[in-house]
C-alpha cells in the first residue's frame, strides 16, 4: 500500500519538483511587458514612419507609389510642389497630405518595397492600439520622424 | 471614308502571314489587322509621319518572282513605309528586338529617371515601351543632363525640357491639326528643344491637347500637376457641356473632386480633340462660388430653408400666378430638365412664356435655326462657308473638323466675316462685312452664285459656292440688328447654290439644340425672353423662374434685366453657382452640375448624348428634372418619374424626332435624331426606323 503510494504519487510529484527546480537556473523567457521590452528581430514589420534626410528635408516625394502598391488600399497621398519659401522636401514634389488607416493595412511592407527614396519604413513599434476608430488614420505628422531624432538611427 | 472601298488592295507578309490592306497604307497601320503592335513615339495615326523616333523599325523586303524574299540591308521605319505588292515585313526578329533596346538605350540616355515625380508616370509610353521592348538596366553611368524643368509655356502648359525625346508630336499638332503652329524646334541635334515663337506664351486655343499627345511628361497640365496619379484615378466617359459641339471626354475624378479631363475618342464628333475650354474650365464644378443650401426670402434677407418648405412656396406662388408666371433657361439643362420644365410651365402653372433664347434677335421661324449636316459631313463637302463670328471661338472643335476638310481633303472654304477670324488662314475667299451689311452681302452673293454680276472681292467667293457648300454658322447670328433677316438671306445663299440642305445654324449652348428641339420657346401667344423680362420690370409677369441661367450674363440689356428682376414679385434661381441673379432672388435652389446627375444632351448635330452621374451632389443640390417632378406631385399629384430614363421614355412618346430613342440605346456614340420632316415621313411610312 505505502510502497504503491510513493511510487505512484510521491514519486512523479518529485520527479516534476525536480524538472521545475532545474528549470528555475536557466534564463527566463518572458519579460516583464510593459515595463520591460524585448529587442525584435531587425525585419520586423510594424508600424512606418516618414523618414528624413540627415538636413531634416523629408525623403518622402508625394509620389504615391507606396499607395499604389499597397494592396490593402490603406495610403492616400496628396502631393503639391515644393516652392524655395516653403520646402519640405529636396527637388520639385512632397506630400501635402499623406494617411495611413491603421486598421487596414495588413504590415506587408509593400509600400517600404516600392518606395523610391526610402521614405516610408515599417519599424519595430507595435503598440498601436486605440480606442476610436479615428484615431487608426495615422496623419503625416504622425508619421514623420521627428526633426530632433533625425539622423540618429 | 467612302473611298476607303475604291481603294486598290495589295498583298502584303508580316511575321509570315499573308494579309490583304489597301495600297500606301503605313505598315505600323496595316499590322494592327493582324493585332500585332509595333512600338511608337513620334508617329500619331491623326498627323502625318515622320519618322523621327526610329522606334517602329522592321524588316523589310519583298518577295521576288520566283518566291524567294530579298530582305533589305537595313532595317526601315514603319511608320513611313506605305504597303505595297509583294511587300514582306517581319516585326518581330531578333535583330529588331536588339534595335529597339538600341533606340530605348539611346532615348532613356537624355531621359531623366524621375518617373516618381512625373505627372505621366503610369501611363507613358516611354515607360511602357520600355519595360516591353527596352533593356531592362542600364549601362549609363555619366552624369545625366541637365535642363530647365517645369517651364510654363502658359496658363495650362508646363514644359520640361530634360524630359523631352523630341519626337515632334507637339509641334506637328500645332502645325497639322490646330494650324496655329504656334511651337517649333529650336536648335539642332541633341540640343533641339520644342518651344514657342521667341519664348511668347502658348495662346492655341487647342494647346491642351499637346499633353495628351506628348508620348513623355514633357509637356504636363499645370492644373494637372502632382494632384494625383493614375492609379489614384477613377474615370468615367462623360460629354463635356461648355459649347454645343458636345465633344466626348473622360472625367477623371478623385475623393468625389474632379481632378481633369482628357480627350475620349469619338471619330464622328470630336475625334480625340479637346478644345482648352473644355478641357481646363470645368473648375466652377468643384468652387466654392456653388450654390449648396436652399434659401428662401424672409423679411429681406435670404435664409437657409429645407427643400418642401421651399416647394410648397413656390407651387403656391407659381400656381396662383398662372398665366402671369414665365420661366427662362439657360444652356446648360438636360433634355430631361427641359422636358419638365415644359410640362411644368404649360400646364401644371398653365402659363404660355417660356424662353431658353438670349440672343437681341429672336426668330419666330423655326427653319431659322434648322441643322442638317452632321459634324464629320463637313470633311467630304464640296465647299465650306463659314459665317458670322470666329468659329474656332464658337465651336472650336467643328473648327478642327473644317480645318481637317481643307488640310486633308482639299475642301475650299470662305469665309464670310465682320472680324478678323482664324479660318481666314487657310480661307480660299474672305469676305468682310461692316456690321449691319451682312443681308446686302449675301443677298448680292446668292444673286452671284445664281450667274449675276457683282463686285470684286465677291466673284471668288461665288465661284466656290455655286456648285453648293455646306453652312457653318450658329445663333449668333441673331445677336446682329437685322437677325433673322440674315437667316433668310442665308438660307436663300444655300438655295441658290442648289444645296439647301448644306443650311446650317448651329447652337451655342450645351444643349441649345435640345431646347429648340423640345419646343422651350413661348406656346401660341405666350411671351419670348424680351417681352418676359420687360413684362416683369411692368409687374405683369408676377413670378420667374430662372433654370440655369443669368440672365445678367446671358442677355445683351442689363438695364433691362436689373429692372425686371426688381419688379417681379416672386423670383426663383435654380442654378449652379451663385450669380448675380441670386441677390435677386425670393428662392434660391441649388442644383447639380453636368457630372452630378445623370441625364442627356442634345449637341449641334443633333446628337443625343448621355451623361452618368460621376460625383456626389454638393450640398443638398437636386437635379431640376427631380425638384419639376416634385413640383408637380405637390400641386396637382401627377406621378413622379423614378428616373431620367422614365422621362426620356415620355419625350420618345410625345416627341416624333425622338422615337426610338431610350437610355440603353444611348451607349456609346449616342443617337442621332432624325430631322424634324424625316421623322413625320419615316412615322407615316414606315412606321419610324432605327
Amino acid at each position: 500500500m505505502i510502497t504503491e503510494i510513493v511510487g505512484d504519487v510521491i514519486r512523479p510529484i518529485l520527479g516534476g519538483l525536480s524538472l521545475t527546480a532545474r528549470r528555475l537556473r536557466r534564463d527566463k523567457a518572458t519579460v516583464m511587458y510593459p515595463e520591460e521590452k524585448r529587442e525584435l528581430p531587425p525585419r520586423t514589420r510594424w508600424r512606418h514612419v516618414l523618414a528624413r534626410y540627415e538636413n531634416g528635408l523629408e525623403k518622402c516625394i508625394g509620389c504615391s507609389l507606396c499607395a499604389g502598391a499597397c494592396p490593402a488600399r490603406c495610403i492616400y497621398v496628396e502631393a503639391a510642389e515644393n516652392t524655395d519659401e516653403e520646402r519640405y522636401s529636396p527637388g520639385e514634389r512632397y506630400a501635402k497630405r499623406y494617411e495611413i488607416n491603421m486598421i487596414r493595412c495588413i504590415f506587408c511592407g509593400f509600400c517600404q518595397e516600392a518606395c523610391p527614396t526610402g521614405a516610408i519604413v515599417l519599424r519595430k513599434d507595435f503598440e498601436l492600439a486605440n480606442y476610436h476608430r479615428d484615431d487608426f488614420i495615422y496623419t503625416k505628422e504622425m508619421l514623420l520622424e521627428p526633426l530632433a531624432i533625425a539622423g540618429e538611427q | 471614308m467612302g473611298s476607303a472601298a475604291e481603294q486598290k488592295l495589295v498583298k502584303i507578309t508580316v511575321n509570315g502571314t499573308e494579309v490583304e490592306v489597301p495600297e500606301g497604307e503605313l505598315i505600323v497601320e496595316s499590322v494592327k489587322r493582324l493585332g500585332l503592335e509595333i512600338p511608337i513615339f513620334c508617329y500619331h495615326p491623326r498627323m502625318k509621319p515622320v519618322g523621327m523616333c526610329r522606334m517602329c523599325l522592321v524588316e523589310v523586303g519583298f518577295k521576288q518572282a520566283d518566291g524567294s524574299v530579298r530582305m533589305m540591308p537595313k532595317p526601315q521605319a514603319g511608320c513611313t513605309l506605305p504597303a505595297s505588292e509583294n511587300l514582306v515585313v517581319v516585326t518581330d526578329s531578333e535583330s529588331i528586338h536588339r534595335d529597339r533596346k538600341g533606340v530605348l538605350e539611346f532615348l532613356l540616355a537624355n531621359h531623366p529617371l524621375d518617373c516618381p515625380i512625373c505627372d505621366r508616370g503610369g501611363e507613358c509610353p516611354l515607360q511602357n515601351n520600355t519595360i516591353f521592348y527596352g533593356p531592362s538596366t542600364s549601362r549609363f553611368i555619366e552624369v545625366k543632363r541637365h535642363l530647365p524643368k517645369a517651364v510654363p509655356l502658359s496658363e495650362y502648359v508646363t514644359l520640361d525640357l530634360e524630359r523631352c525625346i523630341q519626337c515632334g508630336r507637339c509641334v506637328r499638332f500645332t502645325e497639322e491639326i490646330s494650324g496655329d503652329s504656334q511651337l517649333a524646334f529650336r536648335f539642332r541635334g541633341a540640343e533641339m528643344q520644342p518651344s514657342t515663337f521667341e519664348l511668347t506664351d502658348f495662346t492655341s486655343k487647342f494647346s491642351g491637347n499637346v499633353i495628351e499627345v506628348c508620348p513623355v511628361g514633357a509637356l504636363t497640365s499645370s492644373k494637372y500637376r502632382f494632384r494625383s496619379r493614375p492609379w489614384d484615378l477613377e474615370t468615367k466617359a462623360s460629354i463635356c457641356t461648355e459649347c454645343g459641339n458636345g465633344c466626348n471626354v473622360w472625367l477623371d475624378y478623385r475623393s468625389g473632386k474632379l481632378v481633369r479631363i482628357n480627350g475620349r475618342t469619338n471619330e464622328l464628333v470630336n475625334e480625340e480633340w479637346t478644345c482648352d475650354r473644355g478641357k481646363f474650365g470645368q473648375e466652377y464644378i468643384d468652387s466654392p462660388e456653388r450654390l449648396d443650401r436652399v434659401l428662401l426670402r424672409k423679411a429681406d434677407a435670404l435664409h437657409e430653408s429645407s427643400w418642401p418648405e421651399a416647394m410648397d412656396a413656390i407651387a403656391a406662388r407659381f400656381v396662383e400666378s398662372g398665366d402671369s408666371s414665365a420661366m427662362l433657361v439657360g444652356p446648360r439643362a438636360t433634355n430631361e430638365d427641359l422636358y419638365l420644365a415644359r410640362e411644368i410651365v404649360t400646364k401644371t402653372f398653365g402659363s404660355r412664356n417660356l424662353d431658353h433664347r438670349w440672343t437681341k434677335n429672336l426668330p419666330n421661324n423655326p427653319e431659322a435655326t434648322a441643322v442638317h449636316s452632321r459634324i464629320a459631313d463637313f470633311e467630304t463637302a464640296r465647299a465650306i462657308l463659314i459665317f458670322g463670328n470666329d468659329l474656332s471661338d464658337e465651336q472650336p472643335i467643328l473648327y478642327l473638323r473644317v480645318r481637317k476638310a481643307w488640310s486633308q481633303f482639299n475642301v475650299p472654304v470662305v469665309v464670310i466675316s465682320d472680324r478678323a477670324t482664324s479660318a481666314d488662314a487657310f480661307a480660299e475667299a474672305v469676305v468682310r462685312y461692316a456690321p449691319g451689311e451682312e443681308v446686302e452681302i449675301l443677298t448680292s452673293l446668292s444673286g452671284m452664285v445664281r450667274g449675276g454680276g457683282g463686285s470684286e472681292d465677291l466673284k471668288r467667293a461665288s465661284e466656290i459656292l455655286r456648285g453648293g457648300f455646306l453652312l457653318a454658322a450658329s445663333s449668333s447670328v441673331f445677336n446682329s440688328a437685322s437677325g433673322e433677316a440674315t437667316a433668310v438671306a442665308l438660307r436663300d445663299l444655300c438655295a441658290s447654290a442648289g444645296t439647301p440642305d448644306g443650311y446650317n445654324l448651329f447652337a451655342l449652348g450645351a444643349n441649345e439644340q435640345g431646347a429648340r428641339d423640345l419646343g422651350i420657346l413661348p406656346t401660341e401667344g405666350g411671351k419670348d425672353t424680351k417681352r418676359i423680362l420687360e413684362a416683369c420690370a411692368s409687374g405683369e409677369v408676377k413670378s420667374l423662374w430662372l433654370l440655369h441661367c443669368d440672365p445678367f450674363s446671358l442677355y445683351h440689356d442689363r438695364g433691362l434685366v436689373e429692372r425686371a428682376l426688381e419688379n417681379v414679385e416672386f423670383l426663383v434661381v435654380q442654378d449652379i453657382l451663385a450669380t448675380e441673379a441670386t441677390l435677386f432672388a425670393s428662392a434660391v435652389l441649388p442644383s447639380c452640375s453636368h457630372a452630378e446627375y445623370e441625364g442627356t444632351y442634345t449637341n449641334i448635330e443633333r446628337r443625343v448624348q448621355r451623361v452618368p452621374r460621376i460625383l456626389p451632389p454638393k450640398g443638398s443640390a437636386r437635379p431640376p428634372w427631380q425638384v419639376f417632378c416634385d413640383l408637380r406631385l405637390a400641386a396637382t399629384g401627377a406621378m413622379p418619374f423614378f428616373g431620367p430614363s422614365e422621362v426620356m421614355e415620355a419625350i420618345a412618346k410625345e416627341h416624333s424626332q425622338f422615337a426610338g430613342v431610350s437610355y440603353s440605346g444611348l451607349a456609346g456614340e449616342g443617337c442621332v435624331l432624325a430631322s424634324a420632316d424625316s421623322a413625320l415621313a419615316s412615322a407615316g411610312i414606315e412606321g419610324g426606323g432605327g
